[in-house]
């Protein structure tokens, strides 16, 4: 847990950040046997990727990590670290695919949109109505009543 | 069309069919759904369980397995939204009812799904969940404008995979949203409304509770984290939309 909220802390991206999450909900074991290793091959990297020699230095480890494949919602991530003296400098999502293995972008983003035109229950041809409830207040209820009276 | 119609849990439930009312024991049947849960986790009745459990009479660990449930599955979604969502008031106290009405609206369709009932609308105080179709198209929901309430933001359909929306809002604080004040600004400001659409209604009901308390920071987790759709309303009228709701009748993407 300790470990994620570092990670988090240092990702950038919102899409990275996302990944973040997901590979902390579902993090799919792969044949790699650490959570990170070493790669040379960032476009091979679905596949376990090379394990390198991590070189110890007295300011701390250098090169790029390759974090274990995990499923998300948007399909298969992996997700890559550079490291220099033992600080993070990149962070960048290596694969992300859907299930027929296309690299997809996550775009479920919310933006500002406007209202268009002013609608009206009564001629929208609508079924139902939703709202925040308020406590003292039937207009919601009331109004539903209505559409349900009317046959609308 | 058909409309079966009874106030429980402190507001009107509004049930359609496309076609003809079913049977009355499958409408006794939902109604002794929403009764049998108002009578379990009511804070309003003193001699409800969740009320004795409140009053320090019963512990929880004694408690009927139906509200053990509950408190599981809201402490699970308490953790899915970082504390956003919260069973517990700030006094101590648990109250289920951020998430029993919605979990009580499922376990409606659930029977009505066993019963054989393949076109409704479910409507409980402004939460809806829907199977099906109305005639020839799906049911369409009107979206509430918080700012012009005889208007409607958007309207928008209810799908299999998109069964199910909710709304809630900054004047439902003080019931079960607790965490952020009103005069909260800057960026995580909270939301005056938020309406989720998800497959089903639990998901919806919470996110849109979590959302309202969290604002945009939750927000982009819940979308992150859920394969859900987003409108929200904040405290100038402005709105944000996903991909869905941008291009809802109503609604123009800036």
């Amino acid at each position: 847990m300790r470990r994620r909220a570092l990670a988090l802390s240092i990702l950038s991206s919102t899409a990275v950040l996302a990944v973040g999450w997901q590979l902390g909900m579902q993090a799919q074991t792969q044949t790699q046997t650490s959570s990170l290793s070493q790669t040379t091959d960032a476009a091979d990297s679905a596949a376990p990727a090379t394990t390198g020699t991590v070189t110890p230095t007295a300011t701390g480890a250098s090169g790029t990590f390759a974090g274990t494949a995990a499923q998300t919602r948007f399909g298969n991530v992996q997700v890559q670290i550079a490291v220099a003296d033992g600080t993070i400098t990149d962070v960048t999502a290596l694969h992300l695919t859907d299930h027929d293995q296309r690299s997809v972008s996550i775009s479920n983003r919310a933006a500002p949109v406007l209202r268009q035109q002013v609608l009206a229950a009564q001629s929208a041809n609508v079924q139902g109505v939703s709202g925040a409830t308020y406590t003292t207040d039937g207009y919601l209820t009331s109004l539903q009543s209505a559409l349900d009276q009317a046959g609308l | 069309m058909t409309v079966h119609t009874f106030d429980t849990m402190g507001t009107m439930v509004s049930l359609r069919f496309a076609g003809v009312l079913p049977a009355a024991p499958v409408l006794h049947d939902v109604n002794r759904c929403f009764d049998e849960s108002d009578r379990r986790f009511s804070l309003h009745r003193p001699d409800s369980e969740l009320s004795r459990v409140a009053a320090g009479h019963l512990v929880l660990s004694r408690a009927s397995a139906e509200l053990r449930q509950a408190y599981t599955e809201a402490l699970d979604w308490r953790r899915r939204t970082d504390g956003a969502f919260t069973p517990h008031r700030p006094d101590g106290i648990v109250d289920l009812n951020g998430i029993v009405k919605a979990q009580t609206m499922a376990a409606a369709a659930r029977m009505l799904d066993a019963a054989g009932q393949t076109d409704w609308l479910l409507n409980v105080g402004g939460d809806l969940v829907g199977r099906g179709k109305f005639t020839t198209s799906p049911w369409q929901v009107g979206i509430l404008d918080p700012v012009d309430r005889s208007a409607l933001l958007c309207t928008l359909m209810l799908s299999p995979g998109r069964s199910a929306v909710a709304t809630s809002g900054t004047a439902e604080r003080g019931e079960h949203i607790w965490r952020y004040t009103r005069t909260h600004t800057g960026p995580d400001a909270a939301y005056r409304q938020v309406t989720v659409r998800a497959a089903d209604i639990v998901t919806a009901d919470v996110l849109a509770t979590a959302i309202v308390a969290g604002g945009v920071h939750q927000r982009d987790e819940a979308l992150d984290r859920f394969d859900i759709d987003v409108l929200t309303v904040d405290e100038l009228g402005a709105l944000t939309a996903t991909a869905a709701f941008q291009t809802a009748p109503g609604l123009a993407p800036v």
